[in-house]
């Protein structure tokens, strides 16, 4: 054993950095190297433990390092299956987001004379008064609904309060708040910023699987033959998972990948067939797909007599709006989300009109492209993985697209194994783990149960100890429509928790803004950075982060992974977790439920809340020891656990548990762990049967369900059991157009998305001084042809705008993102110029998803 | 004052390692310390005068021949010219 004395910081943590690079390289080092770093001893006062990244869907496992209660290292985590050691630029700067210098560390309400108003200037409070001020609004919204829903049935009550979650809540946090909005307050007004990234996404799943999340995982990145990147720019959003793809493109023989964008960005320097096509034409291109393997007669006859069923979507469903806009009066079908049975040779009539002439020319996508493109899915033996995100989810035909990229992968039955992978990835770090498999949705209950099914509300109501009738059964107000709401006075209290929506939600100038300052809507944001969002509120809520709190996050192929409080938050911050619990404190069952609920179980009068929900003999069974110790005797702290006296986040998941993993459970294929087995393991793909996770859901072999549900099938076949007859469903949608297309006077496309550096609205990023200098401004990225003709040059500020706002920003034709002609692409990080004035708030309308992808914009000389 | 310490893997074209390899030891506070022969190398970045590590990482990234590159181990922190005492060995950068 070395001694470390007169060995410097510096050489101990480059030894470090450079063992660890090479470890995660599978690169050996020179033998003198190896020897100077090999006798060398770990970092001696750095505590390390795990935590799954704060950003994207990847869900990356890192080391963090903590010295002196602060968080100074992080490496990937050699250890993760996910991500092999490996991190991406945003992973790197992750210690940074915590120690921005605008933190907040106290209450912050609009006050003037002394008290809250609407108008006044923001003053910092004490939790107590944030609290009863806060109470004070919100009971008088509820009394408000209490009297409007006085003999209605439980089916058609409405709430004037909502709450607006997250897909980077933790899986707690987000169970919290459905069980306080939902059972507690009686309102189904409780929507997560995963309506804007995943809506489409669970639609399509549950319209031809029945049950939501990708049946593949990211092992299909070492197995495919041939990526198809449908609207997802991995190079820059899932730059790991871009990293494995690029391995095996480079590694392996005749691997293939294939790029469709809107316009050519990072991806397309790896592309073997780029394509750009033109705005909403994916649609068509799907069902060209479809056409050229009927029409080779590539399909899988066995796969589908065996597991496909034949549907065809309802057409001219609208785009979203508000029921008066001309577009939604002109529909047929407005938000009719009915499937109609078909059959093969009616499917095939209906995709054969999409030949390869006619898709060349609407979509803009030369013959040759398409056609390599079909051949690809086409041939028997390329295993095929199709990966898409926003592209494809932000779209007004959403739920649709999503559908027609399954409805390829079931010709040809490339699905379900190692390599064949329609594949759905996330933005967010656990919109799958909270948003949708908790149910933070306004339709939704824990594990695929919906509000709207008398059973599913009953089985909640039992595993929650409520009274029946307590939760109620008409959906409610999605993330738009609240909005809407707030604008026209019909929801009066709002809290959103874990992201920013004043920056994010399509519109400012026409709905958000004006909902959000209406004088009869109170809001309160909970956010550790005075965002856009806390500066529109009425009262900002200073929230302790990341592994400032004892967290759990599910990724995009199903891994659920914890994490323990590495460190303390600043000043009087506390977690979403314990803001929600103790707001519940502030409520007494008469205050919000009627008489006639209580007298169902009269030992709950007069208790508050809190009570009801959370020491309710299930949630606080855990006791807390005043420590959390991992197995290698390090101790942590628990900020929730401490305040409330039980262990907090253990009691929530195994109340969650119930409903996914019990013996009386409604809808099978959810299961999870016990609490502690994921602090243990790097992490679990659910379903996770006996302690085993499931790699591949719907073939028998390597899941365990399809034995159960279809016994008398053949090895290795598959089942899709989240349908009643194990079969999934191929849906015909048609080509429609978006909701508003380039004219005369607006006559360029706007798209907008992200970039590399910055995460989402940049409200963490961009306080980290690196990241900021590196990526400062969101500029305008168009073509130089687009450019010349409006005279101007790079660098260039200059003025965009569409029919609802107006933006400025400077242009760009020789960056990463190389738009076509006639589009052009602004991201929208930037809090200083709110690309959300431009975007239209049309939505598909199954799914309730905003379009950020397409609009019509002008762009002008300053 | 802070000071950034990482390392990364840099993926390079094939066949194209040893020159990547030459291109990048020319930006400030870079080392590389192996992977030319497999066309992934083995970098380590230290905050340089006016070039920090995270913009020198940037500029790597832009150098031809790159097709990218990966962050490993990342250290901030005002210490690291400290002596290190011979207190009590830590552990390893493993979680359990």
């Amino acid at each position: 054993m070395t001694s470390t004395r007169n060995i410097t910081r510096r050489a101990f943590i480059k030894s470090q950095a450079l063992m660890a690079a090479a470890t995660a390289a599978g690169v050996s080092l020179p033998a003198s190297v190896l020897a100077q770093n090999q006798a060398q001893q770990p970092e001696p006062d750095i505590r390390w433990d795990k935590a799954p990244c704060r950003f994207c869907g990847t869900g990356c496992s890192v080391l963090v390092g903590v010295k002196d209660g602060k968080v100074v290292a992080s490496q990937g985590d050699p250890d993760a299956p996910v991500n092999r050691g490996l991190n991406c630029i945003k992973g790197y700067f992750l210690p940074k987001i915590l120690y921005g210098q605008d933190r907040l560390t106290q209450p912050l309400l609009r006050k003037k004379d002394g008290k809250y108003h609407k108008d006044g200037n923001f003053e910092a409070v004490s939790w107590d008064e944030a609290f009863d001020v806060m109470a004070e609004q919100w009971k008088k919204a509820i009394n408000r609904s209490m009297q409007e829903n006085a003999g209605k049935s439980v089916d058609e009550m409405t709430s004037r309060v909502a709450m607006f979650g997250s897909g980077q809540w933790t899986v707690w946090e987000g169970y919290a708040g459905s069980k306080f909005m939902k059972a507690g307050l009686r309102s189904n007004n409780l929507d997560p910023n995963a309506r804007h990234c995943m809506a489409s996404a669970v639609v399509g799943f549950m319209r031809a699987f029945g049950i939501d999340e990708p049946m593949g995982c990211y092992d299909d990145l070492e197995h495919a033959d041939v990526f198809v990147l449908w609207g997802a720019n991995m190079a820059e959003m899932h730059p790991i998972l871009w990293s494995r793809l690029t391995d095996t493109r480079l590694s392996k023989p005749g691997c293939e990948v294939h790029v469709l964008s809107t316009f050519e960005h990072r991806c397309y320097e790896l592309a073997d067939n780029p394509i750009v096509f033109k705005p909403q034409t994916d649609l068509a291109i799907l069902n060209y797909i479809a056409n050229y393997i009927i029409q080779t007669k590539s399909y899988n006859q066995e796969f589908i007599d065996k597991h496909v069923q034949f549907e065809t979507a309802t057409t001219d469903i609208g785009y979203g709006l508000r029921p008066e806009n001309p577009l939604e009066q002109k529909a047929a079908n407005a938000g009719v989300g009915k499937k109609l049975p078909s059959s093969f040779d009616a499917f095939a009539k209906q995709v054969e009109p999409y030949t390869l002439e006619y898709v060349s020319e609407l979509s803009g996508v030369p013959q040759e492209n398409l056609l390599r493109l079909a051949k690809a899915y086409a041939d028997p033996n390329k295993k095929v993985s199709s990966f898409w995100t926003m592209g494809f989810n932000q779209h007004t035909r959403g739920s649709w697209v999503n559908g027609s990229c399954y409805n390829v992968h079931l010709l040809m039955g490339k699905i379900s194994e190692p390599g064949n992978s329609p594949f759905s990835l996330t933005g967010q770090p656990s919109a799958c783990g909270t948003a949708r498999e908790v149910g933070t949705f306004a339709h939704r209950l824990p594990a695929d149960l919906v509000v709207a099914k008398p059973e599913h509300r009953a089985f909640a109501e039992k595993v929650w100890k409520l009274p029946e009738g307590t939760i109620p059964g008409k959906v409610g107000y999605h993330a738009v429509l609240m909005h809407r709401m707030m604008k026209d006075g019909k929801l009066n209290c709002y809290w959103q928790m874990c992201n920013n929506n004043m920056q994010a939600a399509a519109n400012l100038n026409e709905e958000s803004y004006p909902g959000w300052r209406n004088p009869e809507v109170f809001v309160t944001v909970s956010d550790p950075y005075p965002t856009v969002s806390a500066q529109a509120a009425d009262l900002v809520l200073p929230t302790a982060m990341w592994v400032e709190k004892e967290g759990a996050y599910g990724n995009a192929e199903r891994r659920t992974q914890f994490w323990r409080q590495q460190t303390d938050a600043p000043g009087q911050s506390k977690s979403d977790l314990w803001q929600i619990m103790e707001f519940a404190k502030r409520f007494k069952v008469e205050e919000v439920w009627p008489q006639s609920l209580i007298d169902q179980m009269p030992e709950y009068a007069g208790k508050s809340l809190y009570e009801v929900l959370y020491t309710n003999g299930q949630v606080d069974k855990f006791p807390y020891a005043g420590k959390v110790v991992d197995s290698r005797g390090n101790e942590y702290k628990n900020h929730e656990s401490e305040d409330f006296g039980f262990y907090v986040q253990k009691g929530l998941f195994e109340e969650y548990r119930m409903f996914n993993s019990g013996p009386d459970i409604l809808k099978k294929g959810h299961e999870m762990a016990e609490f502690q087995a994921y602090h243990e393991a790097r992490g679990l793909r659910w379903p996770v049967i006996d302690g085993k996770e499931t790699l591949w859901r719907f073939r028998e072999g390597y899941d365990p369900h399809v034995a159960a549900y279809n016994p008398d099938g053949d090895k290795g076949d598959v089942y899709f059991y989240g349908n009643k007859n194990g079969r999934a469903n191929i849906i015909f949608a048609p080509y429609e157009p978006p909701a508003e297309s380039p004219d005369d006077e607006f006559d360029l496309w706007l798209c907008t998305g992200r970039v590399l550096e910055h995460w989402h609205s940049g409200s963490m990023t961009r306080r980290v001084p690196e990241l900021y200098r590196a990526v400062p401004d969101a500029v305008v990225y168009m073509s130089k042809d687009d450019a010349k003709k409006r005279r101007l040059r790079d660098g260039q500020m200059a003025e965009i705008s569409t029919r609802r706002g107006v933006i400025k920003a400077r242009v760009e034709t020789r960056g990463r993102n190389r738009p076509p002609n006639g589009l052009v692409f602004v991201p929208w990080f930037d809090a200083n110029r709110l690309v959300n004035k431009l975007t239209l708030d049309a939505t598909c309308p199954l799914s309730k998803e905003t379009d950020y992808k397409k609009c019509a914009c002008k762009v002008e000389r300053v | 004052m802070t000071e950034n310490i990482c390392s990364c893997i840099v993926h390079t074209r094939p066949g194209e390692g040893a020159n990547v390899a030459r291109r990048i030891i020319a930006l400030p506070g870079v080392e590389v310390h192996a992977g030319a022969d497999q066309d992934k190398l083995v970098v380590t970045i230290e905050d340089n005068a006016g070039a920090p590590a995270a913009d020198t990482l940037g500029a790597m990234n832009q150098l031809p021949g790159v097709v990218n590159s990966v962050l490993i181990y990342h250290y901030g922190g005002d210490d690291l010219d400290d002596e290190l005492g011979n207190t009590a060995l830590g552990q390893t950068p493993a979680a359990a």
